[in-house]
């Protein structure tokens, strides 16, 4: 990997293992990279504990989709999907377990895949794309089940409300769309770029992520990043941040977000923005926080960069872990 | 004791224990000069000399022992002290271990409560916005109040015009029937005048 390759590299996606001592990121040429976290951590670590134990081709296309199981990690690159066994990968066997592609309509292109979740009550992953549509695969039969169309352009992300089993996507189109799982209708569509609050129309009508904790929903892109309660479906509270907000979490008592900017956004969810902590890259894609393991609970962040900054207290980077 | 041994034993005991040399030869010179004393034939100034230089190196030897007996039990209460002081150490950090814990799971639930308080602001300030219930309600019975009384004039004057409708229908019938008997009769009479003069004037 030369040098002007790592410059121009972007890392689109991460994912811890289940155990909680690795972490996958997946980058624009394709690659997947694995690194220690135990090793990183550790207090006797060096510059090289910081670079990947093992990286390897996953998708010709850029993977802007990982998530992993209790014991699979899933890639989403070039229209397909592609499960590794996590075991086999920390053996360094790089061979997927198997590689799905939704049916997409046309076959002359090739839709990619934007984002993947589990939706948890019929162990069957939600996959977003841009043929404007959310496949469904069966993740105990392996095969797709079921097309959610209503999207008229592509998809940005999906979420998914535990509680209420219901799939919200957000997509280029600007409309927040809420999916029955079982039926597979449209119960409701949001169009965020019509609140006056929310819209920015300088930056379009795009919402680029959507998260959910079953009661609230946060939603951002080319609108504001806002906070909308679910059973009024009214936004309650709008985040005055620069920039489009590429990925956001609820976490504890406030809201993370990143996106265009070199920081992490820290917002309370009355619509203060409590703390800006900067960052390597100039703008970040991803965010990713450790929940598997109770001894490296790390926050990490990724973006136009081939750093991935670790983050061990919330308030400052300790580190960055690079490609 | 020959010199070798006392060599040996001053090496061993030097490694185990170089104060205890000095004593030791003490306590040997002792038992030389007592043998001495007892054997040898002296003055009784010079035996007595000797028997309380022998009698000053026992209490020498005397007081050193039981100075090392004191520091042997000021050792021991220095050990039994130091055990307690080490056991209320570790009490100490088992006990801020579980503080540590237990604010952690404090912090947890502070932060449980502030994001419901900050979920019902949010709320809150939504429904702030919205009109209140009350005044809706009011406004509410006031519109159905008119809308009953203008409904009621409606029905009034409906039924007025009806009447009125009726009475012109009664009053314009009642008109037509008499011009309609008015014109029989005009044309009976002219029938009848008719009929009349021709017969009058077949006559």
């Amino acid at each position: 990997m030369g040098p002007v390759e790592l410059l121009h590299m972007s890392v689109f996606s991460q994912s811890f293992s289940p155990c909680g001592r690795f972490l996958a990121a997946g980058n624009n040429y394709g690659e997947i990279a694995l690194f220690s976290l135990s090793a990183a951590l550790s207090p006797d670590a060096t510059a090289l504990s910081q670079k990947p134990v093992l990286t390897f081709t996953a998708h010709e296309g850029p993977v802007f989709s990982l998530l992993s199981t209790n014991c699979h990690l899933l890639s989403a690159g070039n229209g397909e999907i592609s499960a590794w066994s996590w075991n086999e990968l920390i053996k360094k066997n790089v061979k997927p377990m198997w590689t799905k592609r939704p049916n997409y309509k046309s076959s002359l292109e090739i839709p990619e895949i934007n984002a993947m979740i589990i939706n948890p009550r019929d162990n069957s992953l939600v996959v977003g794309g841009g043929d404007n549509n959310i496949h469904i695969l069966d993740l105990e039969h392996g095969v797709f089940k079921a097309v959610l169309q209503g999207h008229s352009d592509y998809v940005h992300c999906v979420s998914v409300r535990e509680r209420e089993g219901e799939i919200l996507s957000g997509g280029e189109d600007g409309a927040v769309r809420m999916w029955d799982s079982r039926t597979g209708q449209s119960v409701h569509c949001i169009e965020v770029y019509k609140y006056e609050n929310c819209a920015r129309p300088q930056y379009g009508k795009w919402i680029s992520c959507v998260t959910t904790d079953s009661d609230w929903m946060l939603c951002g892109g080319g609108p504001h990043l806002s906070l909308w309660h679910l059973r009024s479906l009214s936004p309650t509270s709008i985040f005055p941040l620069k920039g489009c907000q590429r990925q956001a979490v609820f976490h504890q008592d406030m809201i993370m977000s990143v996106g265009e900017g070199p920081f992490v956004s820290h917002c309370l969810l009355g619509g203060d923005i409590k703390a800006q902590i900067p960052c390597t890259p100039q703008s970040l894609n991803t965010l990713q926080f450790n929940s598997n393991s109770t001894e490296h609970r790390v926050l990490t962040v990724g973006g136009s960069s081939d750093h991935i900054d670790v983050f061990t207290n919330l308030s400052y980077r300790a580190f960055s872990l690079s490609f | 004791m020959g010199a070798v041994t006392d060599d040996e034993v001053i090496r061993k005991r030097l490694l185990i224990d170089g104060d205890g040399a000095g004593d030791d030869r003490k306590i040997n010179l002792l038992l030389k000069s007592f043998s001495k004393w007892c054997n040898s034939p002296l003055t009784p100034e010079e035996g007595f000399t000797q028997y309380q230089r022998m009698l000053g190196t026992l209490a020498q030897c005397e007081f050193s022992m039981g100075k090392t007996l004191m520091v042997y039990d000021m050792n021991l209460r220095e050990m039994e002290n130091y055990e307690k002081i080490y056991t209320d150490i570790e009490q100490n950090i088992t006990s801020a271990h579980e503080k540590i814990a237990e604010c952690k799971k404090e912090i947890l639930r502070a932060k449980r409560i502030r994001k419901n308080r900050q979920e019902y602001d949010a709320l809150a300030k939504v429904i702030q916005q919205h009109p209140d219930r009350h005044e809706t309600l009011k406004q509410l019975e006031a519109l159905d109040k008119e809308l009953q009384q203008l409904s009621h004039i409606k029905e009034n004057v409906d039924a007025k015009l009806e009447l009125r409708k009726k009475q012109f229908h009664v009053l314009l019938s009642t008109i037509q029937e008499l011009q309609q008997t008015l014109e029989n009769d005009e044309k009976s009479e002219n029938d009848d005048n008719n009929q009349g003069s021709p017969a009058g004037n077949s006559e």
